[in-house]
């Protein structure tokens, strides 16, 4: 079974939330983005979304896209970030999301791409660039691989009347995007937020996730009752970037938010 | 897969969730728009009384004596603006305005389309953001100027290369935010779908004009048609009403900078590999990562890492040819152009010109070529004179 299902299902049973942190590839080097990931799973964390930089993150506001024009300075990419999943894999069973833009994707080519998830052991994507309608071709390269990397839904506070297509075939988790635009607005949540996020979990019958723009679990709060977990990104970059990208801190956040939203 | 959004394999609409919506209302909006009479009629009425179509269709005769063909200029620099781009602003504002949005938003590279846009703001009464990028500003402090004095607000973009292609990155992105109320004028054929259809459409207006000008004047279609391409906006409004006449040869002139070999180019086509940017599937400029490479080009309009979806579909089906001219050849003919004619090109319409030439020696007296002078060089006088100095300097 999918690493991600796998723990979604046993949250469930437990009547757990689910926590999951995202990580730009190779600041400041691949070691410690492995180390960091690790450091994580063992202090629980359900999920680890890692972003694979691009020169053009247009879903991306500036916390990440600095991540990610330094991590390319760095000389990250896709092959590297493969070769740190196949090392990670050999000694931890972390449930992994490859969080990129579809040119990557397609550059790398999608048959091969998929394949490779596959073989290393990547259990999700999530392409914020390549919205349903264009998801074709990735979902039958997918499938023929093996069917083992999940491709995860995102969904809008504007999505209204596309949510049950979106969510049709859906499998791991729903991500709900909480406000419009980018990643990193500091709670500024869409102001129809928890209508739009009752909506979602209404219908969906996996859990649904919150994301962008999230801090800590005060930022949540609000919406416990609805949502099944959430993601935090950009925060969780500004903090490694302040303590220089310690494994321990990184811990530290992560049990002190999974204690904040039991 | 939404097989109205491509151009056979190109095209598309690469877009986060949050804008599919949008899209979606853009296109309905914008296929009812160009059914409406009454929305045509004003958009022709502001491109007579506003812009001062139709424009010329001027037979350059001193160029077609020394090139020995016979040589006519689409004279898109005598708009209003100062080039092509107000045709298509007019058009995506007037839609705008029907859609009841209240702010309009555009990138600009050199400028030009972010004056066509302050300008339209102005006129059509709606606030007006231009995204351009850091280095673009330094370069055309000019044209950042007119925007102030138009009343629109330049936000300056840092991220990135600080060019054309991060400025429409941070438009794309407050976009994403504000789409309730705000309408994204895009001023290329470039875009997810309806973009660059809309653009098309907006300026087929250069076709339908230059077509009937010709058949007044030679009582026939010309033998060549010739465009100039960065994103393409221009060149797929010149060649519109030509696709479909299979005799006449239609060429697109993309920038190759200091030179194809020297990888500091601007042409999308010319490696030809297809990548995903700006929501489209089309020809792209990029390293060995997938991540797109800076575009080079002594005009800033051409300075664009990718090119319009249906550009790569009509390269591929073979009914375009595309070709690339260098920095130092639109220079030559641009100089050209102001000594034999008294016309001062923008660099970018320059490109178009310089193939012109090269074209013209395998022509004789009775062939006809239309070219679109897309914009006039006012706005690059300090680029040549620098150019000029610079050359004379490694004499």
């Amino acid at each position: 079974m999918n690493r991600i299902e796998e723990r979604m299902n046993y949250l469930k049973e437990q009547g757990k939330k689910a926590f999951i942190t995202y990580i730009t590839a190779g600041l400041p080097d691949m070691d410690s983005t492995k180390k960091i990931l690790k450091a994580q799973f063992e202090a629980g964390v359900d999920a680890v979304e890692l972003g694979i930089p691009f020169s053009d993150p247009v879903a991306d506001g500036p916390v990440i896209q600095n991540a990610s024009y330094k991590a390319i300075k760095n000389g990250v990419n896709l092959v590297k970030c493969f070769k740190m999943t196949e090392e990670l894999r050999s000694e931890c069973e972390v449930p992994l999301v490859f969080m990129l833009y579809y040119n990557t994707i397609v550059h790398y080519g999608i048959d091969n791409f998929a394949k490779e998830c596959s073989r290393v052991g990547v259990d999700g994507l999530i392409v914020p660039d390549l919205p349903f309608e264009e998801q074709d071709l990735l979902r039958e390269a997918l499938k023929n691989a093996g069917d083992e990397t999940i491709l995860i839904q995102l969904v809008a506070p504007v999505s209204k009347e596309r949510i049950p297509m979106l969510l049709e075939g859906a499998r791991g988790f729903v991500y709900c995007v909480s406000s419009m635009g980018v990643t990193g607005q500091e709670a500024q949540f869409h102001k129809n937020v928890k209508e739009y996020l009752n909506s979602v979990k209404s219908v969906s019958n996996i859990p649904v996730m919150m994301g962008f723009g999230i801090r800590t679990p005060e930022d949540i709060k609000p919406f416990l009752d609805t949502i099944d977990g959430a993601i935090v990104g950009s925060h969780f970059i500004n903090l490694m970037e302040s303590c220089g990208y310690n494994e321990n801190k990184a811990a530290e956040y992560v049990r002190e938010f999974k204690a904040g939203i039991e | 897969m939404n097989s109205k959004a491509y151009y056979g394999e190109f095209g598309g609409q690469y877009v986060s969730e949050s804008l599919m919506n949008t899209l979606s209302e853009l296109d309905k909006a914008f296929e009812e728009a160009i059914r409406d009479e009454s929305f045509i009629k004003d958009y022709e009425y502001y491109l007579k009384e506003y812009v001062g179509r139709e424009n010329p269709l001027y037979f350059a005769e001193r160029l077609s004596e020394k090139y020995g063909t016979k040589i006519y200029l689409k004279r898109e620099d005598l708009n209003h603006t100062g080039a092509h781009k107000i045709n298509n602003v007019i058009g995506q504002i007037l839609l705008a305005k029907r859609m009841g949005k209240t702010k309009v938003i555009a990138e600009t590279g050199a400028g030009q389309h972010g004056v066509a846009t302050a300008t339209g703001a102005a006129l059509f009464n709606m606030k007006c953001k231009v995204y351009m990028g850091k280095e673009d500003i330094e370069r055309q402090s000019l044209n950042v100027f007119r925007m102030k004095m138009l009343g629109a607000e330049v936000v300056e973009v840092t991220t990135g290369s600080a060019t054309l292609k991060d400025a429409t990155n941070e438009a794309i992105r407050t976009w994403a935010k504000e789409a309730e109320d705000t309408f994204y004028v895009i001023g290329s054929a470039v875009g997810p779908y309806p973009y660059p259809k809309m653009v098309k459409e907006f300026q087929r207006v250069i076709s339908k004009e230059a077509k009937r000008q010709i058949l007044e004047k030679e009582g026939r279609l010309p033998d060549a048609v010739v465009a100039c391409c960065g994103g393409g906006s221009n060149s797929i409004g010149m060649f519109a009403e030509f696709i479909d006449d299979s005799e006449v040869k239609l060429v697109g002139v993309e920038a190759a900078g200091l030179g194809i070999e020297t990888g500091k180019h601007a042409s999308a086509m010319a490696l030809g590999e297809p990548g995903v940017l700006h929501g489209m599937r089309s020809y792209l400029l990029q390293d060995n990562d997938g991540n797109v490479q800076l575009a080079h080009s002594i005009s800033a309009g051409l300075d664009y890492p990718g090119i319009g979806p249906e550009h790569a579909y009509l390269r591929d089906t073979g009914r375009v040819e595309y070709v690339s001219i260098t920095d130092r050849e639109c220079m030559d003919a641009l100089m050209e152009l102001c000594k034999l004619e008294g016309i001062i090109p923008a660099i970018e319409s320059a490109h178009a010109l310089a193939y012109v030439f090269k074209m013209a020696e395998k022509m004789t007296k009775d062939n006809i070529i239309v070219m679109c002078l897309s914009g006039r060089g006012d706005k690059d006088v300090h680029t040549v004179a620098a150019y000029l100095e610079g050359k004379d300097m490694n004499k």
